[in-house]
Formats: C-alpha cells, structure tokens, sequence
C-alpha cells in the first residue's frame, strides 16, 4: 500500500497547495474572531475531503482502472484513501489545537475543559464528514457522489451555526454539551470505522 | 505448464455477451487476440485481472485460479492498457518510486534502461506527454518487474511506425525466456502476425478461432476466381468466400484446392476479415 500513499502524497502536493494557503488564513481568521467556529471547522473539513477530491483526480485521469491492473486488494486500495485523509485531518486537528491553546493561553482564557469541547467537536466534524462521502463514491464513483460532497459542505456551516451559538449561548447548554460530548466522539468514531468497512464492502462488490 | 488457461468463461452486460470463450497460452508463446471494436478483447483481458466478476467458467495464470489472491498473481504480469491512466501529475520519476514501493519484484536499473531506450524524459509531467509517450511508459512500468506473462490490450495504438517496431521487438525479446508469455490484442494484425505463436479471433463476443497461426498458414490458401468459377467449385470445400463486382475470392484448405487455380498463400488479416464478414 506504501506506493499508494506515496501517489497520493505526491498529488496531495501537487492539487492541493492552495488547500494549506486556506488552512492558514481561517487559522488567522479563527485566532482573531471571536468564537464563530466556522473559521475553526473549515480547514478540518477541507482535509476531510482531499481523499474525495484525490478521487475525482484518479477517475478522471483513469487511474480508478489503472490500478486494478496492479498487485493491491482493493481493501488497500480503499484503505490508502482512508489513510490520506486521516493523516491530514490529524496534522490540521493537532494545528488547531496547538493555535486555539496558545491564543487562549496569551489572553489568559484557557480553560481545559472548554478546549477539551472545542477538540472534540472538531473530531466529530472531522470524523462526520469523510464518513458519509467517502462509501457513496466507493458504490456509485466520484460524479454521483458528490451529491454527499453538497450535503456534507451544508452540514458543515449549519454545525458551525448551531454549535457557535450553544457555546456562546450559556453555562447550562455548555455543561449539557460537555456530558454529551464524549460519547457523542466515540459514536462518531465508530461511524468513520463503519464508514471503511462499508467502502471496502462497496468496493469489491464494484467492477472496475 | 501453460500462462494462461481460460475455460468457458462468460460475462453479460446489457447488450453485449462474451459467450463462453475458452483459450490456451502456453509458456514461452505469444498469442494475439484479434477482434474489432466492442468484440471483448479488453472485457477478456479485465476478468483475466479480475477487474470484472466473470459469470461462469475459470481463469488460471501460470497455474493459480485468478478467483483466489489476484493480487498476489498480479505481481508476475505486466499489463498495458488500451489507456494508460498514470496520475496526470507525475513525472516518469515519480511514476518509478511509486511503482517500487509496488512491484515486490521492480527492477530499477531496468526501469531506467527503458526509459532511456524509449527516450522518455525525466521530469515532465505525464499529462504533457503525447498518446504514443503515454504508452512508451506503461510498456515500460509493464516490463519493470520481472513479470512472467505479458497482458497487452492495443499496446502500439498511438505509436509511430518506427517506435512500434521497436516495441514489437522488445515483447519478442521478452518472449525468448521460455518462462515469458503474452497475450496481445490489437487492431493492427500485421504486427500480430509478425509476433504471435497463436492467433485468437474475437467477433462479437465470440471465440471464431483460437489455432496456432503456423497451421493456420500452412493449411489455408486464398484462390482470385471469376464469379462463374467461384459457383462451380465444390461448395463442401469453401471455408469462406467474398464476392465483389470484379470477381471473388474464396479461402480453402490447401489439400482440397482444385487443379487450375493459382493458390496463394493468406494473410492472417485476410483470414480474419473473411471469418468475420462470414459471422455476420
């Protein structure tokens, strides 16, 4: 599987650049506006996405039926694209994280608990959003599956909608939240494992 | 031991059925599979590699059931599609560290000398390469890692006449380890009928023939008659026969071509064309 990855990275680097230069200005955006989450979820979500878009990239260049002429199962072949997108929702999530702690530490508003909320509400919509696009493209190819992309970016602003306005909305939702969260992680969790087995499924069932 | 064993392996589609083809490549043979468009010569070689689920029948590759760890079996074959479909983005570089970390067996000092071979340039991106550099590359990643069986579906489409005779003298080099297999599709029968040991037709879906090309050379002759003789020959003896307002043509076996026609010898594209005009 190592020369999959090694072929995502190198169109990782080469289609979605840009996606760093937007990563870093919603960072600054986040780091300067005052708790709308949206600026914060974004860059997670675009990562969440670069195995969509890598997708999209192998269909259209025929790779999709290029590589099934080489010696992988297509249990790696779907794994490899779980694996990018993985690699980079971790590296934008420990970002955020790192970002969100030093400027709270500055202002003095550091609170473990409420950044412990921030992180997982990041997972989930990290988790979220890969989960339910990635197995309809592995059934139905990157053109009808992009359909989920739409529904996925919708989630994506009216969670930031929702979750922004419970955080800013009192202490009450807030602790609420806080007891809910956690399961709320690992049942998420559990739906992007659901989510790769499921592509795997879809997968070798679909004739290439 | 033989490459490639197919038993009467069937696959549906809506409006198209490849019906029970069974063929036979032993090792150290080329076989060229000949067929027009749409007659299931890349549907043949995809349940080959298990890209498409057959309906019925088995495949077996140098003496392993393709339905049984493909991707093991796909570490001995090199195969070059009707369209390589290289990421657009990497260089021929690249494409050589990728395929290292995928071929247990990939040779890169080989790889190097191919690429120099078939003039290749480094560091340009494989979507400013033409059709014909296109397939230089998968010809050249196909016979990168010591694969035993070729699987080649319109390899020299796209390239010109002094690189594909070229390329044709690479697979028959590759062919002189008894070890070493291919089986080629093409539209471009002369370069076949250079190359290959076998000669399989494809019509529709259909397996017409599937015979040594030598016998066949050897047992067929085409007889140039006017129409008049052409109705008094014996009608038992045609295997095919083509009328044209000049006159016709009529394929026999050699031992049977009556006395008093010039009997020449026939093309495998000839063969092949009057089998199919014959089929529809």
């Amino acid at each position: 599987m190592k020369g999959l990855l090694l072929k995502d990275w190198y169109m990782t680097k080469k289609y979605f650049r840009y996606y760093l230069l937007v990563a870093i200005g919603f960072l600054f955006l986040s780091l300067v506006s005052k708790g709308n989450l949206f600026f914060i979820f974004y860059p997670c979500f675009l990562c969440g996405m670069i195995p969509v878009n890598l997708l999209g990239y192998d269909e259209r260049s025929r790779f999709t039926e290029y590589v099934g002429t080489f010696p992988y199962t297509k249990t790696q072949i779907v794994s490899a694209k779980y694996l990018i997108g993985l690699f980079a929702q971790i590296a934008m999530l420990t970002v955020t994280g790192i970002a969100q702690g030093v400027k709270k530490s500055i202002t003095h508003e550091f609170v473990l608990k409420e950044f412990l909320v921030l992180m997982m509400l990041l997972l989930i919509m990290a988790a979220i959003t890969s989960s339910l696009t990635l197995p309809f493209i592995f059934k139905y190819g990157v053109e009808k599956g992009r359909m989920a992309y739409y529904v996925m970016t919708g989630f994506v602003c009216a969670g930031s909608i929702i979750f922004t306005k419970l955080l800013l909305g009192g202490n009450q939702v807030e602790i609420k939240l806080n007891a809910i969260l956690p399961l709320v992680c690992l049942v998420c969790v559990g739906i992007y494992l659901l989510s790769w087995y499921l592509s795997i499924v879809f997968y070798k069932k679909r004739e290439i | 031991m033989n490459a490639l064993e197919i038993k009467n392996v069937s696959k549906s589609f809506s409006g198209f059925r490849l019906d029970n083809i069974s063929l036979t490549l032993p090792s150290g043979c080329i076989m060229g599979l000949i067929g027009e468009n749409g007659a299931g010569k890349s549907t043949t070689v995809k349940l080959i590699l298990d890209m498409l689920h057959k309906d019925s029948g088995t495949i077996t590759i140098l003496g392993k059931d393709n339905g049984k760890d493909i991707s093991l079996i796909k570490e001995d074959i090199g195969v070059v599609m009707d369209e390589v479909g290289m990421p657009e983005c990497l260089t021929v570089k690249q494409v050589g560290r990728v395929m290292k970390h995928t071929f247990r067996n990939w040779n890169e000092a080989e790889y190097a000398r191919l690429l120099q071979k078939l003039s290749l340039p480094d560091n340009k991106p494989f979507k400013d390469f033409s059709r014909g550099m296109k397939m230089k590359l998968g010809i050249a990643v196909a016979m990168s890692h010591g694969a035993k069986l070729l699987l080649l579906d319109e390899p020299t489409s796209g390239l010109d006449p002094v690189v594909r005779d070229e390329v044709v003298e690479m697979f028959y080099d590759f062919t002189r380890d008894e070890n070493h297999s291919i089986l080629i599709s093409s539209h471009i029968v002369s370069d076949l009928e250079r190359l290959c040991d076998y000669v399989a037709f494809l019509h529709k879906g259909k397996l017409l023939l599937c015979e040594e090309k030598d016998v066949l050379l050897s047992e067929y002759g085409i007889i140039h008659c006017t129409v008049e003789q052409l109705s008094a020959l014996d009608k038992e003896i045609i295997k095919y026969r083509k009328e044209t307002p000049y006159g016709a043509e009529v394929i026999l076996p050699r031992k049977d071509a009556p006395e008093g026609f010039k009997l020449s010898p026939v093309s495998i594209e000839e063969l092949f064309v009057f089998m199919v005009k014959e089929a529809r």
